[in-house]
């Protein structure tokens, strides 16, 4: 064997076992951190679409944008906690959209249409099914004419909601209010006004049967 | 020189990788947690071109250079040139979708295409 062939085969076994050994340090890494930041954050909970009482012990906001995946695998831990918490929990969606979603703002838009028509939840759940499909589209007005229709929503009506955007100065406050408090990235989670650190989606239940404790 | 082209190949190689291994680690292992302001990966990450034959990117890409490295460890000139080829002309295809039909670019996507490139001119060199 040639001498070469040796130094390069011993630094690839070396880098592999280093590379290997990092994956696995990262894996492990990052388990058991406080959840809730310290500061508490004034938010304006008269604005966003909720579900729950207002009277409730514990409010969750969250600022979100349709087209985030992250906010897509949020999902199912969120329905989780409202089935659990159900008499002490309120929840709160804030719109988010990042700037590089580019049809976030039109998803955050239709949501608000079917909003006007008391099925904000249902468009919301319908938007977040079919993130993959209308999150590529160049233009996704058909695609979401189409959800709209799906729950019996007056296609030209949303259609009309969709090119005049009569929602921007909402989605627009969501956003400034989501800068103010430090937003910038989605899903970020409030309970209660404090900020969440989430290792993990269940860390949601942690943060907020830690609040009903008080 | 040849010595010299061989080395660069595997250097190379062992970086794109490190670049591979980091982008299956975020795409598979990590989860997404969130999506960060201003971020253009997570676009491309969560388009219906981040697998390819049902296998994440990625993977392929942890297969090409890892394969590559072993063919530069023993110095096997003409499949080190066949495989960049592939590498190079698959990282092209990527990139196009990236530019044209995703309508955002990933940085370690981009970066571990340019590597490609800079491995097939070494292959280049190396054969002839």
């Amino acid at each position: 064997m040639r001498s070469e062939t040796k130094i390069l085969g011993g630094v690839l076994i070396f880098s592999l076992v280093l590379i290997m050994g990092a994956v696995f340090l990262l894996n492990q890494g990052g388990s058991s951190k406080e959840v809730k930041g310290e500061k508490t954050f004034a938010i304006d909970y008269s604005k966003g679409q909720k579900i729950g009482s207002d009277s409730a012990k514990v409010k969750l906001v969250e600022f979100s944008d349709f087209q985030c995946p992250a906010c897509k695998a949020a999902e199912p831990e969120v329905k989780q906690v409202l089935a659990k918490y159900k008499n002490d929990l309120q929840f709160i969606y804030r719109h988010f959209p990042l700037p590089q979603h580019k049809n976030g703002r039109a998803a955050a838009t239709l949501a608000e249409a079917a909003g006007e028509k008391n099925k904000f939840w249902e468009m919301h759940e319908k938007l977040f099914n079919n993130q993959e499909g209308w999150s590529v589209l160049p233009d996704p007005t058909s695609y979401f004419l189409d959800l709209a229709g799906s729950i019996d929503l007056d296609k030209d009506q949303v259609k009309k909601a969709l090119e005049n955007k009569p929602y921007e100065g909402k989605i627009n406050e969501d956003v400034a209010e989501g800068q103010v408090l430090g937003v910038n990235s989605t899903p970020t989670f409030f309970v209660n006004g404090k900020k969440l650190k989430l290792q993990s989606f269940s860390d949601l239940d942690t943060a907020i049967s830690d609040e009903l404790k008080k | 020189m040849e010595k010299l082209f061989n080395r660069a190949i595997f250097f190379l190689s062992l970086i794109g990788l490190l670049i591979s291994v980091f982008l299956f680690y975020e795409y598979s292992l990590s989860g997404p947690m969130v999506c960060p302001l201003g971020g253009g990966c997570d676009i491309v990450r969560s388009s219906p071109y981040s697998s390819f034959l049902g296998i994440s990117i990625p993977i392929w890409g942890i297969g090409f250079y890892l394969s590559l490295a072993i063919l530069s460890v023993f110095r096997l000139g003409k499949l080190q040139l066949m495989l960049a080829l592939c590498g190079f002309a698959f990282g092209l295809y990527l990139t196009f979708l990236e530019a044209f039909v995703i309508g955002a670019f990933c940085f370690w996507c981009v970066l571990s295409f340019i590597i490609s490139f800079v491995i097939l001119i070494c292959a280049v060199k190396l054969k002839f």
